[in-house]
């Protein structure tokens, strides 16, 4: 397997007049070709500023601090505007959070993704384009006659066939997913999300779903990167994950979601709330919800190490391993 | 006042909405978002209504506490018919008893009031006790729903606060005057996962402490088993299935009920789901034809289905189905 894209202790901090937020804080992680990775954490936790500082689509006060983004083997913070927007849609597409906005009301549906077509790939001509919206439509199990329709004649799901067929559209090896379901109906989103699961095995795409549900995630991500107020806490992959996870954090995510197999089982709340990431303390950023959190976690930043083959966690605490070994030693 | 009392009941009730071209036609089209609906909750009892969106369950909860006139049928509220209210007496009887909290807490506080202001309207509008007395109560119920301490917030306003506060203040409010009866819409649907289960975990506590009855809408059946004593079901604007939570995930019978469940995805990567049977979407119900509106996704349907509308009939304890599936001998 070939690493498709790798982050490499990524700092991007927004700039705001009460001070520093900062949105994702040493993040690394590899994403081989062909696999799908899972970000998950709470609102806030800086999962969309990573997936937009990848896509180099980031607001004027946000600064990429320090850090690299390796896409294909060329880095891509050092790219300029230019060379970006030759890897946007061509090489890394993405599926915008709440996509039934992001089509332009007065074009026709095709026809938007027909100029996506066009702007990337300037040798293509319309027919050609359209013979190639048409094979997407049925990909992702929409009717071809319906390219001539508005977004307002679609349905919610439907809409958001549409936009993943337009992520589609100049063949990426990389989809960013930002949370594709999180508006629909639970049918709906089940058969988006099995659509989403067979594309990518057919064209052996490489993908990164965003979402705040575990639950959506575990069905379709290989490996699962657990976020926390700006950190990635934890990543292995996802069985790992979900039968034995090893940041607090975690295990309190697990158990505080009511799930409707088996057993009704009693609901474990995390206490407190997420910390606001506007100059966030040097120490363990879990610490004052943790019920493990000794001093030390009070003084220090725990780092981000491998405690188990595969199996990355930054915490000091480190629970359910299979071996007990004492982390960041 | 007994346990077994019926809070609130409600029998074929109806709420249709006319579909006007402009505002001077008449109208030629109704959209049947709630239509035929029987169902009671009794003391300190928590009825869940599920459904996808548009299948009427917010219009059900909104007309029950009169924010929509009914088209027809009758609501009965501890005993006293309140369909139509026509004094004034009775009304505030009525809403002095009967609260709603809603969806997002971003929207349902007013952001030019204060905490205070915010938790204490119910009772301004009541004329409920003095105003020191206010002031014990805002701080008792702000303290109960976990917003400590209260008289650091009392002046502060909703824009200082972060989502879980917020929708806490929002069930402060709701609960100040203690209602007999809550309509509580999606109220966590808006907050993060663990924000969410402190909330959940909070308005249980608070439904047994004060025993109050509560209606329940969500569209996530893993939160009405957790929530609720009872589910009802609803596709466009009708009941299919109504049971007990437990029986109703554990042994549903209407094919959508089936769908349903098949569809939340199962925090477990090791647990393949069976799929889901039914295909497209939710449509909306304009002049429903006299047929099971389930008939088109439907996986099942049979000649019967397209012919008349199935009755919601009782297939065990305490459970209702509408699908001519399970009363073949009856038709």
């Amino acid at each position: 397997m070939r690493p498709i894209l790798e982050l490499r202790n990524l700092k991007m901090y927004y700039d705001t007049q009460a001070g520093q937020v900062k949105a994702a804080d040493d993040v690394s992680f590899v994403l081989n070709e062909g696999e799908s990775i899972g970000l998950v954490g709470e609102s806030g936790c800086g999962k969309t500023s990573i997936s937009m500082s990848i896509m180099r689509l980031l607001p004027e006060n946000a600064r990429i601090i320090s850090g690299n983004i390796f896409f294909d083997g060329k880095d891509m913070v050092k790219l300029s505007n230019d060379e970006m927007n030759k890897i946007r849609w061509a090489g890394i597409a993405m599926i915008f959070q709440a996509a039934m906005n992001s089509l332009n009301p007065v074009y026709r549906v095709g026809d938007q993704i027909i100029e996506a077509i066009t702007t990337h790939e300037p040798n293509v001509t319309f027919e050609e384009a359209r013979q190639r919206v048409a094979s997407l439509y049925k990909l992702v199990g929409l009717d071809p006659e319906r390219m001539d329709n508005y977004p307002h004649e679609y349905s919610g799901g439907m809409k958001q066939r549409a936009v993943i067929a337009m992520s589609l559209a100049c063949n990426p090896k990389l989809i960013i997913a930002d949370e594709p379901t999180t508006a629909l109906d639970v049918i709906v989103q089940d058969t988006i999300l099995r659509e989403l699961e067979k594309i990518q095995r057919k064209l052996n795409m490489s993908m990164i779903y965003i979402s705040h549900d575990i639950a959506v995630i575990a069905e379709v991500a290989s490996r699962i990167a657990i976020m926390y107020a700006g950190k990635i806490v934890e990543m292995s992959d996802s069985v790992t994950i979900f039968k034995r996870p090893a940041h607090p954090y975690t295990v309190g995510l697990m158990s505080s979601f009511p799930s409707i197999r088996g057993e009704k089982k009693e609901l474990v709340t995390i206490p407190g709330e997420p910390p606001n990431l506007l100059n966030a303390p040097d120490h363990c950023r879990f610490a004052p919800r943790c019920p493990f959190a000794t001093d030390e976690c009070w003084k220090h930043m725990p780092s981000y190490a491998e405690v188990e083959s595969n199996h990355f966690v930054a915490c000091f605490h480190p629970q359910n391993l299979k071996k007990r070994v004492s982390a960041n030693v | 006042m007994s346990d077994n009392e019926v809070v609130m009941k409600v029998e074929n009730l109806n709420k249709f909405f006319p579909m006007k071209k402009s505002v001077f036609s008449r109208a030629k089209h109704f959209l049947h978002a709630v239509d035929d609906i029987n169902f009671e909750i009794k003391k300190g009892k928590v009825l869940s209504l599920v459904g996808e969106s548009g299948c009427g369950k917010t219009t059900t909860g909104k007309t029950l506490l009169k924010l929509y006139e009914p088209t027809s049928g009758k609501i009965t509220f501890l005993g006293k018919d309140v369909t139509y209210i026509q004094s004034s007496e009775d009304r505030k009887w009525f809403h002095s008893r009967t609260q709603m909290i809603f969806q997002d807490p971003f929207e349902s506080l007013n952001p030019r009031k204060t905490i205070f202001d915010i938790v204490a309207e119910p009772m301004n509008i009541q004329n409920f006790g003095t105003l020191r007395k206010r002031e014990l109560m805002v701080m008792e119920i702000l303290k109960r729903v976990g917003i400590s301490p209260p008289d650091a917030f009392l002046w502060r306003y909703p824009h200082e606060l972060s989502g879980g506060q917020r929708q806490r203040v929002a069930i402060a409010r709701a609960l100040v005057m203690k209602p007999e009866f809550v309509v509580a819409d999606e109220p966590t649907s808006m907050l993060d996962v663990s924000i969410r289960t402190q909330v959940m975990k909070l308005m249980m506590e608070l439904i047994k402490e004060m025993n109050m009855s509560f209606l329940y809408i969500t569209h996530d059946l893993a939160v009405a088993r957790y929530m609720a004593d009872e589910i009802i079901v609803m596709y466009l604007g009708r009941i299919v299935e109504h049971a007990d939570s437990e029986e109703l995930i554990n042994n549903p019978f209407h094919p959508y009920t089936k769908a349903l469940i098949s569809a939340v995805p199962v925090p477990d990567p090791e647990f393949k789901r069976k799929s889901v049977e039914i295909k497209g979407g939710i449509g909306k119900p304009i002049d429903p034809l006299p047929r099971c509106r389930f008939y088109d996704r439907c996986p099942f349907a049979m000649e019967i289905c397209a012919q008349k509308e199935p009755e919601l009939i009782e297939v065990g304890k305490n459970h209702k189905v509408a699908c001519f599936l399970y009363n073949q001998e009856r038709r």
